[in-house]
């Protein structure tokens, strides 16, 4: 970010990005403001701008060009109908944006979007693979015989190392005549 | 009603000491001593000592 940040450096990448992502940055240019979650804009205070008339503030809060967290890709609630627009870019094209902006370096001045990378990142982490038990102080439940097989195992191997003296015991007692241990 | 006869054999389950739950069943007069002898486990692949099954209470 710190390069992408240096309006020279800017210039420099946008002459070598494709048409469709310079299109797409020509239409919202790179800003801080983009909202990260569904975006709920609310009516701009009258006070603040004194020179338009309250009609002017609710148009302007109303339609999207003016709206300067406006994100093309999340859903967008109009304050005047209270109806919401869904997102300009579907997540197909999103996720067309974010990979050519990602093969030429500039992932990082997209709006917030779920195909980003980082968000995507963030997700894994915290769900896992949406396996149950990947994710973060989870673990794998398993079935009853992966969950038993060492005990199992331990078992078996501790019963075959006293398997020839438990022969030759059964030997000597006369092959089970005198044999008092007899397993349940 | 007269209970039935007991059979003069029985099914006996010997199991492998080797302790992987493999068994196999046989047939013994009732009167003798139980089963014991050297057989194969598949299982751990050896020649192992198999024991009769204690019997439950009401058989």
């Amino acid at each position: 970010m710190a390069q992408l940040s240096n309006p020279d450096t800017l210039v420099k990448v946008a002459k070598t990005l494709p048409p469709r992502l310079l299109e797409f940055f020509r239409r919202f240019p790179p800003t801080n403001d983009y909202a990260t979650g569904p975006q709920r804009p609310t009516l701009p205070p009258p006070s603040e701008s004194p020179s338009l008339t309250p009609a002017t503030d609710i148009l302007k809060a109303s339609i999207v060009w003016t709206d300067p967290t406006f994100n093309p890709f999340q859903p967008w609630k109009n304050p005047i109908t209270g109806r919401w627009r869904g997102a300009m870019y579907g997540l197909r094209r999103q996720a067309d944006i974010v990979n050519m902006a990602r093969r030429y370096g500039v992932e990082e001045l997209l709006p917030h979007s779920a195909k980003l990378g980082w968000v995507k990142e963030e997700k894994r982490e915290q769900h896992g693979l949406r396996v149950k038990g990947t994710g973060e102080r989870q673990r794998v439940k398993g079935k009853e015989w992966e969950r038993t097989q060492k005990g199992r195992l331990e078992k078996r191997r501790e019963a075959m190392l006293k398997m020839p003296e438990m022969i030759q015991t059964w030997k000597e007692r006369g092959h089970g005549r005198g044999w008092k241990k007899w397993p349940k | 009603m007269a209970r039935r006869a007991k059979s003069r054999t029985i099914a006996v389950r010997i199991i492998s000491m080797a302790m992987t739950g493999y068994y196999r069943t046989m047939v013994r007069p009732r009167t003798s001593r139980p089963l014991s002898m050297l057989k194969y486990d598949p299982v751990v692949r050896k020649q192992v000592l198999f024991l009769e099954q204690k019997r439950g209470g009401n058989k």
